[in-house]
């Protein structure tokens, strides 16, 4: 026995205390064989609907460009993709566009594809179908994608007749109300007033506009090339799209202030269109597989996925869902707010936005550094998967470890999950 | 306070002895435990302090002892080469028998406190051995297939026997059930585990290596674990999958060892790598903290008083069981053992 080495490490291993408030970050960036790590990450522009790049493509699409490039880009034998998982909220049809989509996008017949949807975490949620099917040894290697063309699926909402249990169950009529009520809501119950919210959404715009500028944008977007149809001449030309439309440089919240009440009809009417999140198209997608398989593969290692998480709350108030999801994550990782590095929330209202960061004492240095969904856009699928996108890129440049992302979702819910850069 | 200089061995446990009031057994190590010779002291506390009435050396590090229940001379020490050595302290030099079973260091030795015939050792190798005086060979070997830092016989019973391990949970063997696949195994409770009826936003406590723990001295259903961390946790044996049913926070480092008193049914002292030996109270002393509710679910558990004049890791603490409560021993890294009573270093 040789154990003087083995009695100092064991002696060590009582002082790093694993309960010490920091505890939870170091074990969540140790390497495990069994991690679900994130071999690739990209996401397409995001375009204004009916006006920016995107409008004229299609959900399939946009779906075949997106995953042609991860097949080109991952530089892994697509025949080893075992499952593609689509998250989309609006798309009729949805399943049929998945699987045609990862077909003609050139991955093999036996890739097989699925649709989930939960709305604006959708995105989310199909990295965590991803992610647990690989946890669960279904799958070796699989891709999230996120996507969503809300030019060509309008948000009709349900068109289904409710059952009168529904209508006339005391929370569950609340699902009749729109997005925008639920934003004055929030508003209204919490007394987040106008000039906060255009702060808010102002500071967005701005954070934007400089990611935009310092060219930061461009390690997310994977440039994709789509036909578009000249609105005038009706000509239809073909046409690369590399960047985000939707970030009005030079917002400020006295400009934002200017902008009239988007639901007169609803109290307070603080929310616009200039403190809400926009009508977008675009798409992200996220590669995963074990981290013993990406060394075997000799893929490289971008980040990990270290678990998500969901709640429900009242739908009348849902976005405040990040306000008991963040917490519910970071408690079963055994994190404090104070380990994380970057925190994406998805920018929904202004209202939100303001709550979320108040309610968790969240330091604004790290809260969405790049700006959100006010700025450049809320493509309801998407957003999940791009948050995914922009936390892990926003943490290779500033050097940092771990990220939270989180959304609320409509009808009373929010979702939460932790990744790690490994830059 | 009385102090003795274990000097170029650092101290790794205290121990009283049960049949005299002024003697005391103290493992100890040369180079921090790491590397060296170990040495068990036997201490007389007289009129002109503490005194060394012998020691006896050991090729490797001792890192726990416990007296006889049943002879006065008898002691038996684990060391970090895996043996276990029974002393007899009427000889000198020598061991009168040496187990030589465990495959690795040797981290906890007791004596069953009922039958008063046999002891147990606990090793790094994974395995609890329980042993007799009167043979050379182990009775019965328990696997717990992890680093095993603290074992103990119930004072209640004498074939009851607990454990805490690196992989954060508390193990009870009752040697009455029939061998058979679980090894007498009938309690595996889950140190870090919280309560059922808790909800999933409350606070979260990874397991964390255990290293010690003790059986209540009057509730024979009741056990304090510590460890890493750095909460001291109480289990009831009646609810095992109850989770805990005390924590007491306070300790700034792991927790080392913990020990109940033989006077008081709530009361227990801890000594820490943050250099303090501890006296709590779970809360459940009858008639006291009854303003704050239910006494029975331990709300009122809180830290007593602490001993701050080690200058190193507190590695042991024992209690006196004689004469008036509240004397005890403490002895650490910073090469002395302290002989000291609570009472004056009670809070408020």
């Amino acid at each position: 026995m040789a154990p003087a080495n083995g009695r100092l490490s064991a002696v060590l291993g009582h002082l790093n205390s694993s309960a010490s408030a920091s505890s939870g970050r170091a074990r969540l960036l140790e390497k495990n064989p069994d991690d679900i790590v994130i071999t690739f990450a990209g996401r397409t522009a995001l375009t204004k609907a009916k006006k920016g790049g995107l409008k004229d493509t299609n959900i399939d699409d946009l779906l075949i460009a997106l995953l042609t490039e991860v097949r080109e880009r991952s530089n892994l034998d697509p025949n080893l993709v075992e499952d593609v998982c689509l998250a989309n909220v609006l798309s009729e049809a949805q399943g049929y566009m998945a699987r045609s989509s990862v077909l003609a996008a050139g991955f093999p017949v036996t890739t097989a594809a699925s649709v989930v949807n939960r709305f604006c975490s959708s995105g989310l949620l199909a990295v965590q179908q991803i992610a647990n099917q690989i946890i669960a040894g279904s799958i070796d290697v699989g891709i999230a994608i996120g996507a969503e063309s809300m030019s060509t699926n309008p948000d009709n909402g349900t068109s289904t007749p409710l059952s009168t249990k529904i209508t006339e169950h005391p929370i569950g009529s609340q699902m009749t109300q729109p997005m925008g009520q639920t934003s004055e809501n929030v508003a209204g119950q919490f007394s987040i007033s106008r000039e906060a919210q255009d702060a808010f959404a102002a500071k967005s715009y701005q954070k934007a506009e400089a990611a935009q500028k310092a060219g930061w944008f461009a390690d997310e977007i994977i440039p994709i090339t789509v036909q578009v149809k000249d609105p005038k001449t009706g000509k239809v030309e073909t046409r690369v799209v590399d960047q985000d439309d939707g970030i009005r440089y030079g917002t400020t919240a006295e400009s934002l202030g200017k902008i009239r009440a988007a639901f007169p009809q609803w109290k307070p009417s603080f929310t616009t269109g200039g403190n809400a999140s926009q009508l977008t198209d675009g798409a992200a997608a996220i590669l995963l597989m074990k981290r013993s398989r990406a060394l075997e593969l000799g893929q490289p290692i971008v980040g990990k996925f270290a678990g998500a998480t969901v709640v429900g709350l009242e739908p009348r108030i849902m976005g405040i869902g990040p306000t008991y999801a963040i917490p519910k994550m970071l408690g079963k990782a055994g994190l404090d707010i104070k380990d994380v590095d970057v925190i994406e929330i998805n920018e929904a209202f202004g209202s939100m936005g303001v709550y979320c960061v108040n309610k968790l004492g969240l330091d604004p240095a790290k809260v969405n550094p790049r700006g959100g969904a006010i700025a450049f856009g809320h493509p309801l699928g998407c957003t999940g998967a791009r948050q995914v996108v922009t936390a892990l890129s926003e943490l290779r440049r500033r050097n940092e470890r771990i990220a939270v992302t989180s959304m609320c979702v409509g009808l009373g819910m929010g979702m939460a999950g932790i990744f790690v850069s490994e830059h | 306070m009385l102090e003795f200089k274990t000097t170029g061995f650092n101290g790794y446990a205290v121990k009283y002895s049960p049949f005299f009031d002024n003697k005391i057994a103290v493992a100890a190590s040369a180079n921090f435990g790491l590397v060296g010779n170990g040495r068990l002291y036997i201490l007389r506390l007289t009129p002109h302090g503490i005194q060394a009435e012998k020691w006896f050396d050991t090729q490797d590090s001792v890192y726990d002892t416990a007296w006889s229940e049943g002879h006065e001379n008898q002691i038996v020490a684990g060391c970090g080469d895996g043996s276990v050595k029974l002393y007899d302290i009427a000889l000198n030099e020598f061991p009168v028998q040496s187990y030589e079973e465990h495959n690795r260091e040797v981290y906890a030795v007791h004596w069953n406190l009922v039958a008063k015939d046999t002891f147990a050792s606990s090793s790094w190798d994974g395995t609890i051995k329980i042993w007799s005086p009167m043979r050379t060979a182990s009775i019965l070997t328990l696997p717990t297939h992890s680093c095993t830092y603290s074992t103990a016989f119930s004072p209640h019973s004498p074939s009851i026997i607990s454990s805490v391990t690196s992989d954060s949970h508390l193990r009870v063997f009752d040697l009455r059930t029939p061998a058979s696949a679980r090894n007498h195994l009938v309690n595996l409770i889950p140190i870090h585990g919280q309560p059922p009826s808790s909800n999933n936003h409350g606070p979260f406590s990874p397991p964390s290596e255990a290293l010690t723990h003790d059986w209540n001295k009057y509730r024979n259903t009741i056990i304090a674990t510590a460890g890493v961390d750095q909460i001291i946790r109480t289990f009831d044996l009646r609810n095992p999958q109850g989770g805990p049913v005390a924590l007491l926070r306070g300790h700034d480092y792991a927790v080392r060892r913990v020990a109940w008193s033989p006077h008081l049914s709530d009361v227990l002292i801890s000594a820490s790598y943050d250099m303090t030996c501890r006296v709590w109270t779970d809360g459940t002393a009858i008639g006291q903290n009854a303003h704050l509710g239910n006494t029975a679910l331990g709300a009122g558990g809180r830290e007593l008083g602490r001993m701050g004049h080690h200058t190193e890791f507190a590695t042991g603490v024992d209690w006196c069981l004689f004469g008036s409560e509240g004397w005890c021993a403490s002895t650490a890294w910073d090469e002395r053992v302290l002989v000291w009573d609570v009472r004056s270093f009670m809070m408020g």
